[in-house]
């Protein structure tokens, strides 16, 4: 496998192919899911609580190992013993429902911290870098201050420049307005939306319906460990398929 | 009642208990007959009696008239010699004196036992802990390390050191280790103190970073940061904030548990303090004055990390 440098739509970015997830503990977190993310698209998860869906997210950048199948991931493969994740995790970036800033760091080191350390970049670069992604989401005055003074979505916004910090060809995002209060998710999924038009490939895990119907290329829908269907947004909900989707998207919509 | 008038009615019940504790404390010296006697103390902190200037050999001792020059010269032999540095003389103009006699003394103002002492613990105490926090640092990573190995060897050092008495341990280091490796006293009691303070610094480091939350490492895992960058760009600063009050409080136990070196041959606080009562036969005055110094340390060290403390705190 050789590792795509340009993003050229088409191009498939992740193939996960009938990957298993058993947690130690023995509890099957996937069973046989394969999915294949091109670049440029957006594909959104959906599914009810402890259907798989940050698991399934978390195997994308190895935060959890599976233990079946396997995955190619912008050229790296992923399989049950894989061992330096590094070179792979800089080209996924991730962002949590929690944030995850880290909190001795103001802004601006949050985002310059990985450029620096792992792609050598030097300050003067990483800085210019960080300050126009602080200015895309909207939060250039803030670069000075410390993650505990910024509300919510604003910390969300810098979790997502952070990610956007080290050039990523894909973003995970698990769940990233379901921590915030409701005055806040517009202005999260508002830079989202932006991200998608601009061409970033990225695979969310939301609970924002609408989000999907506005800009998924695709929605995939989780259960049990299992993906049930995938469609394009317009007949997921509109003509669902799956009869636990339909379930599902009643007690939702 | 108001409730500041209330809170300092209470203070004051507590200094008034505080006070009838002392004067019970004083009766019942009295009652075993002892006699205080504070002014014994000063010379043992600060002592005013320089050296004595002895006689090279047996001669005759010559001051000059203005008092400020004083020379021998031999008894046998033509041989005389010039003093000087001294502050009062001791011999007469014309006396004859012998080898060793004292003729004059100098008097230099010198720390006093109880404060070479105080000196010796300080030495020890800040020497150790310089060691113990390196040391606890790295068997801290090894208890949270992936390696099985590093974590098992950590582990058992810990509890090893934890499980038995300090004092058991430096007997071990001073006679055994000391011996093998031909220690000083002085070494033997730096490598005890730290061995034994080390482990429990582990611990604290190693809840330190436990207590760091897992998403931490998750998004700095997303980031490509290698496993060491993590420790030391993303973990150890947000831990060493929890850290530092339980170090705080195990350098204090550092400095109180260095008294155990008195029974290596090493003359620290402690070791003074049962000098001078043996020369003074006034121990309370003289145990009272050594707490009182151990206090001033310990005090001193708790307001410094305060400090620090405050400083860590600033950020968020
Ligand atoms: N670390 C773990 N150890 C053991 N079991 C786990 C672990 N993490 C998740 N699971 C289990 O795996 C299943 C899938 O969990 P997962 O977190 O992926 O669900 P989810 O779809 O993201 O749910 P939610 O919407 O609540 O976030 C659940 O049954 C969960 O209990
Ligand atoms: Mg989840």
């Amino acid at each position: 496998m050789t590792q795509t440098t340009m993003n050229d739509a088409g191009t498939v970015l992740i193939e996960a192919r009938e990957i298993e997830k058993r947690y130690p503990n023995g509890v099957l977190g996937l069973k046989c899911a394969s999915l294949s993310v091109r670049a440029g698209e957006v594909v959104v998860i959906v599914g009810p609580s402890g259907s798989g869906k940050s698991t399934l997210l978390r195997t994308f950048n190895g935060l959890e190992s599976i233990t079946g199948g396997e995955i190619v991931v912008d050229g790296h493969v992923l399989h049950q013993r894989s061992a330096d994740l590094r070179a792979l995790r800089q080209r996924v970036g991730m962002v949590f429902q929690q944030f995850n800033l880290f909190p001795h760091l103001t802004v601006l080191e949050n985002l310059c911290l990985a450029p620096v350390k792992v792609l050598k970049l030097s300050a003067a670069q990483a800085d210019e870098r960080a300050r126009a992604l602080l200015a895309k989401v909207g939060l250039s005055n803030k670069s000075d201050c410390y993650p505990a003074q910024l509300s919510g979505g604003q910390q969300q916004r810098v979790a997502i420049a952070r990610a956007l910090a080290m050039q990523p060809a894909v973003i995970l995002f698990d769940e990233p307005t379901s921590a915030l209060d409701p005055e806040m998710v517009g202005e999260v999924l508002e830079v989202m939306k932006q991200l998608a038009i601009e061409g970033m490939t990225m695979c969310v895990v939301t609970h924002e319906m609408g989000f999907a119907r506005a800009v998924a290329d695709r929605v995939i829908f989780m259960d049990a460990g299992e993906i049930l269907c995938e469609d394009a947004p317009d007949a997921f909900f509109g003509a669902p398929k799956h009869e636990r989707l339909q379930s599902f998207l009643r007690q939702v919509l | 009642m108001s409730p500041s008038l209330s809170r300092w009615l209470w203070h004051a019940v507590a200094i008034a208990l505080l006070t009838v504790l002392g004067g019970a404390l004083y009766l019942a010296s009295k009652r075993i007959d002892y006699t205080w006697r504070w002014e014994r103390i000063p010379q043992y902190l600060i002592s005013t009696e320089g050296d004595d200037q002895t006689a090279p050999f047996d001669g005759f001792v010559a001051v000059s008239e203005d008092g400020k020059q004083l020379s021998m010269t031999a008894l046998r032999g033509a041989e005389t010699v010039q003093f000087t540095g001294f502050s009062t003389i001791v011999a007469g103009n014309g006396d004859l004196v012998f080898e060793g006699d004292v003729i004059a003394k100098t008097d230099a103002v010198s720390a006093g036992p109880l404060l070479v002492g105080l000196w010796l613990t300080l030495k020890i105490s800040a020497l150790s802990l310089v060691f113990a926090l390196l040391l606890g640092l790295i068997v801290g990573l090894g208890r949270v390390s992936k390696n099985p190995a590093a974590r098992d060897l950590a582990a058992f050092y810990v509890e090893v050191i934890r499980g038995t008495p300090l004092l058991v341990q430096i007997f071990i280091v001073y006679f055994f280790i000391g011996t093998v490796l031909q220690l000083s006293a002085f070494a033997a009691g730096v490598v005890a103190l730290a061995v034994f303070t080390g482990a429990y610094v582990a611990e604290i480091v190693r809840a330190g970073i436990e207590a760091v939350p897992k998403g931490q490492t998750e998004a700095a895992q997303s980031v490509g940061l290698s496993g060491v960058q993590i420790m030391r760009y993303v973990i150890l600063p947000q831990a060493t904030r929890r850290i530092l009050p339980p170090l705080a409080g195990q350098s204090i136990n550092l400095i109180k548990d260095s008294s155990l070196v008195s029974v290596m041959a090493l003359t620290d606080l402690t070791k003074a303090g049962r000098e001078v009562v043996s020369s003074t036969f006034s121990p309370f005055e003289v145990w009272f004055v050594v707490a009182l110094m151990y206090l001033l340390l310990t005090g001193v060290l708790s307001v410094a990390v305060r400090r620090l403390e405050k400083r860590y705190a600033v950020q968020g």
